[in-house]
């Protein structure tokens, strides 16, 4: 088939492309950048209070070296750091030593696909039917309401949103938790109980998502069904006396989501970084509250191991979209 | 003559817009009385600009902000008796949609949803006016619809995008006359469309005319094409109609100086001496001339041109003009 041939063979190859160079900087940025892991370790060890005597010194420069795969040239670290990868290995956790980084993620990562692949999802399908609908009926009242809310929120800085939320509904009338993504000492089992807790502590972290992210969802769905409202085939098949639902659905909707269904897929792909001011905000044990400890720690395996992860999400959300994407619009099937 | 099938009465349609807190009037519909009878071609012709789409729009009942109907009313003959279109309901005026009317709008090469095949948006116009039917009869309607009018039924299977655009415009015209209606209007079907496709479009519109007996009414800016089909002509210029007649008087016997550009601008076989157009460009809609509209562009024009808008006279039973020139002074002969 030419498809294989023409479109999916060389767009594979892209993506193994893509991600073997995200990766590749990925190992070069710690290693050009001046400040030396090993050293901060030292420093921080020291700092904490910590004497060393010089023998001892040596010998965990020379462990620390070993375990973060700092030995030898650039060109063996480099084989090294491939191989550890493909045995799934990302090395272990400056600042929570001795943890693997791989564990540190693997039970951070459900709460932050637990709370952001559902508001997404939620916000994605209400702003495009709300904001749909909206474009279809502009003239009516109802519209115009909803356009005006959606214009007073859009503009407000994320963190703001988020802090006047917590404020107001955690902190004045206390109806939901400060901070957390479960009760202290809860542990996680599939009992209503446990669940009912989990989603008390994420109500607000995802309204703040979805309360924004569906407004900017909102204003472009209702600005994409415009245009195409009055794109010549939705007036002719208006003339034509076609039932409104029809046109509604088939003709506008259907035309209007072709872009959505691509920002959709990159949405998804941002998950990683979309988390992190939320997680710091509400206090919430995903990977966007790991990243910022990572950071603020200088915990070069951690960042890295993270940043892996995203580097993968971002390009298979992108494969994902470019290989679907002809299922929607067939101008750009690959025959 | 043939009974009529639509008429207008002072019928005026602007487009009221606001354009930074001010209000503008664009007068593209004014002061027009049409009398359209059965199994005819009535041509509209005038330059671009001149109100020819936004009057076909008024007649189809497709009148949207910013467009609204000033003054005036539109009757269908529906069954012989005539309804005023303004109180038909939203689901009525959809019912005669395609059934008593049909409007193949301008630009029709993009007038189908590019993302389904062709036989769904066949089953979407069908099943939109006809119930009770299985899929495969709504397909299977479609496929003797397309056949019957010479098209092959294989491009029922493709998308728009697969098509040529004399394909496209065909099946758009095709689709028009699905319900076999009464009346089917075409806004400029052959602009944008090389030589020998416009002879298809054409052959296809004069086809299902003769083929349902009904009436077409055509608008181009094409004398041409008008010349070759159309049973009558209405000159259109800033928004009225400045003269009426059958094609042959339109034609061999021109009244208004705009006509007689129009014509005058086509080109004739064997002779060899440039075309003239029109001298100068179509007036605002928006700050129209004083008196007769054409007057800044007009050489026979005289102090009255300028003063007082020259009514649309009956020269013969048959040929209405709007020009001082004509018919002696005002009134007159009205
Ligand atoms: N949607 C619209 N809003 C405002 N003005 C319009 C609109 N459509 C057309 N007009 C104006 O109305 C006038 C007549 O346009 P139109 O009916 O399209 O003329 P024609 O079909 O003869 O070229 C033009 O001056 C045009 O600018
Ligand atoms: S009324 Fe006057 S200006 Fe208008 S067309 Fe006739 S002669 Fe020319
Ligand atoms: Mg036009």
């Amino acid at each position: 088939m030419t498809f294989v041939k023409r479109y999916l063979i060389p767009r594979l190859i892209q993506y193994v492309l893509v991600i073997w160079l995200g990766i590749t900087v990925v190992f070069l940025i710690p290693r050009i950048t001046p400040n030396d892991p090993v050293m901060r370790m030292i420093d921080q060890m020291q700092a904490r209070g910590s004497t060393l005597e010089p023998g001892t010194m040596d010998a965990i420069i020379r462990d620390l070296t070993q375990m973060y795969g700092l030995e030898g040239s650039w060109l063996d670290q480099y084989w090294a750091f491939w191989g550890r990868l493909f045995r799934g290995d990302l090395g272990v956790s400056f600042f929570q030593f001795p943890t693997r980084v791989n564990k540190l993620i693997f039970t951070a990562m459900p709460w932050t696909l637990g709370l952001l692949l559902t508001t997404t999802a939620i916000t994605w399908t209400l702003g495009n039917i709300i904001g749909g609908l909206a474009g279809y009926y502009s003239r009516k009242g109802w519209s115009r309401i909803l356009d005006a809310v959606a214009m007073v929120v859009r503009p407000l800085p994320y963190y703001i949103f988020a802090f006047m939320l917590l404020l107001i509904f955690a902190y004045v009338v206390r109806w939901f938790p400060i901070t957390g993504g479960a009760s202290l000492g809860a542990i996680p089992t599939f009992t209503w109980a446990f669940i009912k807790d989990v989603l008390w502590h994420s109500a607000l972290p995802a309204i703040s998502l979805i309360v924004l992210g569906g407004a900017v969802t909102f204003q472009t769905m209702k600005l994409l069904v415009q245009n195409i409202n009055a794109e010549n085939f939705v007036q002719y098949a208006k003339l034509g006396g076609v039932k409104e639902n029809r046109i509604v659905g088939k003709y506008v909707i259907r035309n209007a989501l072709l872009p959505q269904i691509t920002g959709l897929a990159l949405g998804l792909g941002q998950i990683f970084s979309g988390a992190l001011i939320t997680e710091i905000v509400y206090g919430y044990p995903g990977l966007g509250m790991l990243l910022y400890r990572a950071i603020v720690n200088g915990d070069y395996n951690l960042i890295m191991g993270i940043t892996i992860f995203s580097i993968f999400g971002i390009t298979t959300a992108i494969l994902i979209v470019d290989l679907t994407y002809p299922l929607f619009d067939p101008r750009v099937r690959y025959t | 003559m043939n009974e009529t099938i639509l008429r207008t009465e002072g019928l005026k349609t602007f487009y009221i817009l606001d354009v930074f807190g001010t209000q503008k009037v664009v007068k593209a519909v004014n002061n027009i009385n049409l009398d359209i009878r059965t199994n005819e071609v009535y041509g509209i012709a005038g330059e671009s600009g001149c109100g020819k789409t936004t009057l076909l729009k008024a007649l189809a009942a497709a009148i949207e902000p910013p467009l609204r109907l000033v003054d005036g009313y539109i009757f269908y003959y529906v069954d012989g008796k005539p309804v005023d279109v303004s109180t038909l309901s939203p689901e009525a005026k959809r019912k005669l949609r395609l059934d008593y009317i049909a409007y193949v709008p301008q630009g029709s090469m993009s007038a189908l949803n590019p993302v389904i095949k062709l036989k769904e948006t066949y089953r979407d116009f069908i099943e939109s006016h006809v119930s009770g039917k299985t899929k495969e009869e709504t397909v299977a309607m479609a496929e003797q619809h397309i056949t019957e009018l010479g098209l092959p039924p294989k491009i029922l299977e493709a998308y728009p995008h697969q098509l040529s655009g004399g394909m496209r415009q065909r099946v758009t015209i095709a689709l028009a006359a699905l319900m076999k209606p009464a009346i089917i209007i075409a806004d400029e079907p052959t602009t944008a469309l090389d030589v020998v496709v416009q002879r298809g479009v054409v052959q296809l519109l004069m086809d299902i005319q003769k083929k349902l007996k009904n009436t077409i009414i055509l608008v181009t800016h094409d004398m041409g094409v008008q010349a070759n089909i159309a049973d009558r002509v209405g000159i259109m210029y800033a928004g009225k109609i400045v003269e009426e007649s059958t094609t042959e008087k339109i034609y061999g016997d021109p009244q208004h100086p705009y006509t007689k550009f129009l014509i005058n601008s086509l080109p004739q076989f064997g002779d060899k001496s440039p075309r003239q157009s029109v001298p100068g460009s179509p007036p605002s809609l928006i700050d129209l001339p004083s008196g007769c509209a054409f007057h800044p562009r007009c050489p026979h024009a005289m102090g009255i041109c300028a003063e007082q808008t020259p009514e649309l006279i009956t020269l013969d039973t048959d040929h209405k003009v709007a020009c001082w020139l004509v018919g002696g002074q005002h009134g007159k002969t009205a």
